[in-house]
């Protein structure tokens, strides 16, 4: 709480930059919170309306979280603060189809004295389409901050939870003060996950019981019709499972079903067939093959923005057998396919949009690159990010693009959005600004000092954040010649007090640092991965260790250590 | 080549139109073979002519019509397709074994098209497989029969469509181990399954008629009744005492076995198949007067109480007593060998050469419904068969040439090594589940016997 708090804080004062804090105190606003103006007008930039259309000169004037106007003769009112844009790009704020950002899973129900694991009741089986994503959310979520930093302004926020997990809500990632609800119930999302221990416990039962639950909130229905208007009927029985499906046995709220691989895509398009719902697929992270049959099933699509890692494809040697040369060009061959699949999708005509659940919000650019190097057109890339789930959420009457009366969602960059080098000066979201600090890598190149410079070697004083609280420790990586190696300092899993490991594959491409170290626990051996940029005498990255997550990561160079090397 | 470039096609996402077309079917002569017909003996030195993958003719000097490959089988024996009627190659998930009746589970959900068991199958001259699901509940999901035609992506091109509906229903230790001891629950015994049964069936009639007389009064004016809860649960059940869907039921002692063929006759039934049958040679007359036959092993037992008794000579006493006996794999790899596993009795049972061969062709096809389809070399029926360099029964013979619906989808000499249909981009060596591949009749069952909750985290 206390946190969010200084962050309010600080973003209030990045706001109303020059306001001293005294005299934000003395105003009848204790917080510190409220704002100078609400009236922002961006000068002379260069702006992109919408996907495919040529950036022009033009100032945009906001007011209220609408833009008023986007031209070059607009009058300016007085309490326009001005935010001189003549270097900058205006594109549309993202839309994030599908985002777990800021989501808490809501605690498991305690199983009832005398369950029955072959007949459980909804809500400990995963079947709670009455839940919300609103009540799981949290603005003061990290993944909302970089999210915002990435460039998205508004997601469709995803419950989690089980098979039928609940509604999702769509937010504007805006003032911290607002409950930023812009539509409520938007869809109904699902998956193909068991409970554990229960029925139903596999796909194969979750799809029997989508089914169940899908005809009894049918006939529930039509017995409650029979009962409103016929005298002498039985009280239907209505339970929140049904209540809560009738919206989506009359299709005015989709399905929202996670489908990352191409036989669950084609599972979730038969239910949809037999059932008749409205369909969106999302988390799509394998469908080549079937491009052609989510085609014909008009579902809607928002596909997982990550490629694969390219590290197994690095890492094939050079002399090997034949055999071998055969499985590594079908691995090669695999990987091409898999990051070719975004510019397919839209070479087929589909409008498809994203979805960041279960990525890293800064990774998303990086993947958006390499689709875009492998077919996907730097306009379908925008209209994903922009148009596209704005359709698909329905939304497009005020979001989307930069227009006269529409919401106030900006992405300020310091040159052309998709260009080498590009930053994000400001965020405008719901007509709140979002300041960034710009890196000095350009600056640091342009004054000579190239990657030579770059100090690895040294101690490094490191803390993660995991659930489990904070932690850290020291990382001391030597020199010699062109390799590096060291040791890391880590907590004792096994006990109390610090334990140490040697770090491996140590790798520096530009200023970028990965390694790894493997953590020895009950018997088991886990790979630790740590990947970083460094700036000067800090270290900016996450630690991720395979099926458990990935946390941030920081680290500062100690100074007194350097000399000894 | 053929198969190689459909192959090609999938890979090169040329699959627009196959993913839209109706399945692949061929044609092709094959001449001057040992034709093993498995229903009409044995012909020397005979042709069969497949087009678009029906079987037209069988005879001497037949010619091919132009467009039609012909093969030279000089020297070779030509055998219908073998077909597995106990299965679960092809199959994301075997168990839903979270409840003692799970017949609203569909195995045909379930398809994986992309296992390569399933090429390995048709090398083992296996055209025909019957998916099933696992052994946990007294009435598990129903079953998907496939049809090997490997290379197709849309799992409904592996489907027989053209094949009944099955069922899988489980006896005896695995199901009172799953719900009485794991659970908590009915069946804890014998006598429990059977309860499980019957009390099944009886809710079905009472399902069937509630839903009879809601339809008969719905229409009328003022119509007071409403409609009951849909329960396809149930629905399945009532399905089966209307005939529509042939039971394979897991069973093992000579007990249980014949306390299934009461109830089915309590219950009108007569689509009983038996797999495992371990004892089923102490109930043969039983057997081959009330049901469709049993399903065995040719020689495998002894790995748990239930099955402690039993023997090799079990499908040729079967046989002897007029029972429909077929010979089954249960496993990914015995699927491989089933004509080494037919052999076996005649070692053990003195089988003649058509005998055994009925074990693993016609008989299975009758327990499965698809007689009329597959299952023996005869004009009218799909082509679905193997060639062989020695007799199928001998320890030497080696399978040359699948084909499904007259389409050679294995080739010993032209397949290359590497037949993955689908290539992780991010594991040059992909992980391979030595326990998943094998007897998986009890497959996602493990989290019932777990004791501690870290041990949940291992399973994927």
């Amino acid at each position: 709480m206390k946190r969010t708090l200084l962050k309010a804080g600080v973003i209030g004062l990045l706001v109303s930059g020059w306001v001293s804090s005294n005299l934000v105190l003395g105003q009848s606003d204790p917080s510190g919170k409220k704002r100078i103006t609400d009236t922002y007008a961006i000068t002379n930039a260069t702006v992109f309306t919408a996907p495919g259309k040529a950036g022009t000169k033009a100032t945009v004037l906001i007011q209220d979280g609408i833009i008023l106007g986007v031209g070059t003769n607009l009058s300016l009112p007085k309490e326009a603060r001005v935010i001189a844009g003549d270097s900058l790009f205006i594109y549309p704020g993202f839309i994030d189809g599908a985002s777990d950002a800021g989501i808490t899973k809501p605690k498991d129900l305690e199983r009832p004295e005398g369950f029955v694991s072959s007949n459980p009741a909804d809500e400990i089986a995963g079947i709670t389409p009455w839940r919300s994503a609103k009540d799981q959310f949290s603005s003061s979520g990290d993944k909302v901050d970089d999210l915002r930093k990435t460039g998205f302004t508004l997601i469709q926020s995803v419950p989690d939870g089980g098979m039928i997990a609940g509604k999702t809500s769509i937010l504007v990632l805006g003032s911290p003060t607002s409950t930023n609800l812009l539509k409520d119930n938007a869809s109904l999302a699902a998956n193909f996950r068991g409970s554990r221990g229960m029925y139903p416990g596999t796909p194969a039962g979750v799809m029997a019981k989508f089914r169940d639950v899908y005809e009894n909130a049918e006939l529930t229905q039509q017995r409650g019709q029979q009962y409103a208007s016929v005298a002498g009927v039985k009280r239907p029985e209505i339970t929140p499972t049904y209540s809560a499906m009738s919206e989506v046995i009359n299709g005015q709220t989709p399905v929202l079903f996670t489908t990352p691989t191409e036989l669950e895509i084609r599972r979730a398009i038969n239910l949809q067939k037999e059932l008749g719902f409205n369909l969106v697929l999302t988390g799509l992270e394998e469908y080549e093959a079937i491009i052609d049959v989510i085609k014909a099933s008009n579902a809607k699509v928002l596909i997982k923005l990550e490629t694969p890692s390219d590290k197994s494809i690095k890492a094939q040697k050079e002399e090997v057998t034949e055999a071998t040369k055969a499985q590594y060009e079908r691995v090669k061959d695999a990987y091409s396919k898999a990051i070719a699949q975004a510019g397919k999708l839209e070479k087929a005509g589909i409008p498809f949009a994203f979805t960041t659940v279960g990525t890293k919000p800064a990774d998303l650019m990086k993947s958006l690159k390499v689709m875009m190097e492998n077919g996907l057109s730097e306009q379908g890339a925008m209209a994903a990010l922009t148009t596209n789930p704005a359709n698909i959420l329905g939304i497009s009457r005020f979001a989307g693009t930069i227009e006269k009366g529409k919401m106030a969602n900006l992405v300020l960059t310091t040159d052309s959005l998709f260009k080498e080098g590009s930053q994000i000066k400001h965020v405008v979201v719901d007509g709140f600004v979002y300041d960034y600090e710009l890196t000095s890598k350009k600056k640091a190149e342009a004054n000579g000092e190239k990657k030579d410079s770059l100090k690895v070697e040294g101690n490094w004083d490191y803390k993660t954040e995991s659930p489990q609280g904070s932690s850290g420790g020291v990382l001391a990586i030597a020199k010699e010649g062109d390799t590096y190696s060291g040791t890391i300092t880590y907590d004792d899993p096994s006990g109390s007090g610090k334990t140490s490991a040697p770090i491996r594959d140590v790798a520096v491409e530009g200023n970028k640092l990965t390694f790894f170290f493997d953590v020895t626990a009950s018997g088991m051996t886990i790979a630790v991965e740590i990947s970083g940029e460094i700036s000067g005498t800090s270290m900016d990255g996450t630690m991720s260790i395979a099926q458990i997550g990935s946390f941030p990561f920081e680290a500062t160079l100690s100074p007194t250590l350097i000399s000894n090397n | 080549m053929k198969k190689q470039s459909y192959f090609l096609a999938a890979l090169l996402g040329l699959s627009i139109q196959i993913a839209t077309a109706q399945v692949k079917k061929g044609s092709v002569l094959i001449k001057n073979a040992t034709v093993i017909t498995a229903t009409k003996g044995t012909l020397e030195n005979s042709d069969l002519l497949v087009q678009d993958g029906i079987i037209k003719q069988i005879g001497k000097n037949l010619n091919a019509p132009s467009g039609v490959q012909t093969i030279d089988a000089t020297g070779k024996f030509l055998m219908p397709g073998i077909i597995d009627a106990h299965s679960h190659v092809g199959l994301d998930v075997v168990n839903e074994a979270t409840a003692p009746i799970t017949s609203e589970v569909r195995m045909k959900d379930m398809v994986n098209p992309f296992e390569v068991g399933i090429y390995r199958a048709l090398a083992g001259g296996v055209t025909v497989s019957h998916a099933m699901h696992g052994s946990a509940n007294v009435i598990g999901g129903q079953n998907a029969t496939l049809k090997h035609r490997w290379g197709s992506i849309d799992p409904q091109d592996i489907i027989m469509q053209d094949a009944p509906r099955t069922i899988k229903f489980a006896l005896g230790e695995n199901p009172t181990r799953v719900h009485g001891r794991g659970a908590g629950i009915q069946p804890r015994s014998r006598m429990g399954v059977e309860a499980v049964i019957r009390n099944g069936f009886n809710e079905a009639l009472q399902y069937k008629k509630a839903w009879a007389d809601y339809n008969a009064k719905a229409s009328g004016k003022g119509n007071t009744t409403v409609a009951p809860e849909y329960d396809e649960r149930l629905q399945t059940l009532v399905d089966i005492l209307d005939g529509k869907i042939i039971i394979h039921c897991h069973s093992y002692r000579a007990d249980e076995i014949y306390m299934l063929i009461n109830v089915a006759k309590d219950f009108n039934i007569t689509k009983l198949v038996f797999q495992h049958t371990n004892e089923g040679f102490k109930v043969a007359p039983e057997i081959a007067k009330y049901t469709m036959g049993a399903s065995v092993f040719a020689d495998w037992w002894a790995y748990k109480m239930e099955v402690y008794y039993s023997t090799a000579f079990n499908a040729a006493i079967l046989t002897a007593n007029g029972a429909i006996t077929s010979i089954n794999s249960d496993d990914a790899e015995l699927i491989r060998h089933l004509y080494h596993e037919a052999a076996k009795t005649q070692r053990y049972g003195g089988m003649t050469d058509d005998q055994a061969i009925a074990l693993i062709t016609i008989n299975p096809a009758k327990q499965l419904g698809i007689d009329d389809k597959v299952g023996s070399l005869e004009v009218g029926k799909q082509a679905d068969m193997v060639i062989f360099d020695n007799h199928p029964l001998s320890v030497y013979a080696v399978p040359l040439m699948t084909f499904v619906d007259g389409v050679k989808y294995f080739d010993i000499k032209e397949n290359a090594d590497d037949q993955r249909l689908k290539i992780s981009a991010t594991e040059m060596v992909e992980p391979i589940f030595l326990s998943g591949e094998a007897h998986r009749c009890m497959q996602d069952t493990e989290f019932l016997f777990e004791t501690t909750e870290s041990l949940f985290n291992q399973k994927h």
